[in-house]
């Protein structure tokens, strides 16, 4: 039952891609997340902020568990997928890791062709004939605004890009396996102006498909590309808001401090 | 709210208050004068009055410089952000302020010392105190950081309303009484409506002041302007 004095626009609830409950994360005893609790609507940019050492990177590596890959690290808690708990021991890794691609700051190109950065990652999970994985390579660097600039030359390695062009390569070849949500983790702190706008507008279009999670130290960048911005604090979340009521008006105190640039 | 790590930061949005309350400064003393010089038929106050408002738009301008460079360089951010946007809209209310001032300024000379009875002058006089202390609390309250005072301070812009209504009606009276008083009264009138909209403007700033320092916007329902409009056509 609504209550009366509810309006039918607050009853439009947007569907939660990724809820995050009672997150605690420890890198051997020291506790690096304390409590985190969140929603991220799906089909939408959520912007993590924070001073270096905050916790955000650290959030950012539990939705894809790829902290496994390292001795010690343990999160407690849930992070529901769709409802479902993947730090639960019975969920497979690697279709977690299909549903959820990543990109890192510095780009990752493998040491092989621009079409073979994009192939490799689907032939992990698919079986595909030659043309559609033509059709599939083709599709993912066109998504990543990559396609203009590198069709006459995907058989040339990928490191010989340039740097954003090796980022959107990357983007590429996270969305050529189809997943649901992209973290990125700062993908374009090393890029040019340039660059950085191309990846800007690429994550503006991808967010009609994809849940996405970005976690930046370019406070202006949060404030252009994301819908809701988390700021976080020494592993708090200290606050969670509209992006635009975070820049504007924040309620908290060291939030104000950290977005004007006041802090200690 | 504590300095920022970047100390030249600080600075900058201190020069821009430091123009804020220097136009303020001058739009009280403008309004004070103009006031002054009219119920005193004081031609040489009125002219500075006028002169005055030369030094109020260049004073604008060279907030609106700050204020533009200021954000092109520093990307400010939450009450940062507000703070100079509000100061950009503020220097505007006051730019005006001081045009309105500078109007009743050049009416001294057409008013002339003759035609103001002393009842009337009393009744304008009255009006521009009370515009005054408007225009001088307004800028001390947002320094002060006293966001419940600019509340108060935009409700009370209802006194003024109410008073340019007694005084409109006044006038209408005296020239009914004696045509020859039609056109210093027009004058006056001009001169009164000048002042209810000076209040006006008062109003803007503590509005913009008080979503500088809050982050929120007051309630739409300010107090009713002008109530002439509703008894017969004025302008």
């Amino acid at each position: 039952m609504l209550s009366p004095d509810m309006t039918m626009a607050e009853t439009v609830v947007e569907k939660t891609k990724i809820e995050v409950k009672n997150l605690n994360f420890y890198y051997g005893q020291s506790k690096a997340l304390k409590d985190i609790s969140l929603s991220l609507p799906e089909r939408s940019v959520t912007a993590f902020i924070g001073p270096s050492g905050c916790g955000k990177s650290t959030l950012l590596r539990v939705f894809n568990r790829i902290y496994e890959l390292y001795p010690k690290q343990t999160a407690e808690g849930q992070v529901l997928l769709d409802g479902k708990n993947i730090l639960d021991r019975s969920q497979d890794l690697n279709l977690l890791r299909t549903k959820i691609g990543m990109v890192f700051q510095k780009p990752t190109p493998f040491p092989m062709s621009i079409y073979e950065n994009i192939a490799f990652g689907v032939r992990l999970y698919e079986n595909l004939g030659k043309s559609e994985m033509d059709g599939r390579v083709e599709q993912a660097l066109k998504r990543a605004a990559l396609w203009s600039e590198v069709k006459d030359k995907l058989n040339a390695s990928g490191l010989s890009l340039s740097g954003g062009q090796q980022q959107r390569l990357c983007i590429a070849r996270t969305v050529a396996v189809k997943p649901e949500v992209i973290l990125l983790d700062e993908p374009a702190s090393a890029l040019d102006p340039l660059s950085t706008a191309k990846i800007e507008e690429l994550i503006d279009e991808l967010q009609a498909d994809y849940t996405i999670v970005i976690v930046t130290h370019n406070m202006q960048q949060a404030a252009r590309v994301s819908r809701q911005t988390a700021f976080m604090y020494l592993g708090e979340l200290v606050e969670f808001d509209r992006t635009e009521k975070i820049f504007t008006s924040p309620r908290e105190k060291r939030t104000q401090d950290y977005i004007t640039g006041r802090f200690g | 709210m504590g300095e920022h790590t970047v100390a030249s930061f600080d600075e900058d949005l201190e020069q821009i208050s430091k123009l804020i309350r220097d136009m303020a400064d001058l739009a009280g003393s403008m309004v004070g004068g103009a006031t002054k010089a009219l119920l005193n038929s004081d031609n040489v106050l009125a002219q500075r009055v006028v002169s005055d408002d030369a030094i109020m738009d260049a004073r604008q301008r060279e907030l609106d410089d700050r204020a533009i460079t200021l954000i092109a360089k520093r990307q400010p951010m939450a009450h940062d952000l507000r703070h100079v946007v509000g100061a950009i809209r503020m220097a505007g209310d006051l730019e005006r302020i001081g045009d309105l001032a500078k109007n009743i300024a050049k009416r001294v000379s057409a008013v002339g010392l003759s035609a103001t009875p002393r009842d009337l002058s009393h009744s304008i006089d009255a009006m521009a105190q009370l515009v005054l202390i408007q225009v001088q609390g307004v800028i001390e309250e947002y320094a002060a950081g006293d966001a419940a005072a600019l509340a108060k301070l935009r409700a009370a812009d209802e006194r003024i309303d109410v008073k340019y209504t007694s005084v409109f009606r006044e006038l209408l009276t005296y020239m009914m009484e004696d045509p020859r008083n039609i056109t210093a009264c027009t004058h006056l009138l001009f001169c009164a409506k000048n002042l209810e909209r000076i209040g006006d403007h008062v109003t803007n700033i503590a509005e913009n002041a008080y979503y500088v320092l809050t982050g929120e916007q007051l309630p739409v329902n300010r107090p009713k302007q002008d109530e002439t409009t509703m008894s017969a056509p004025v302008t």
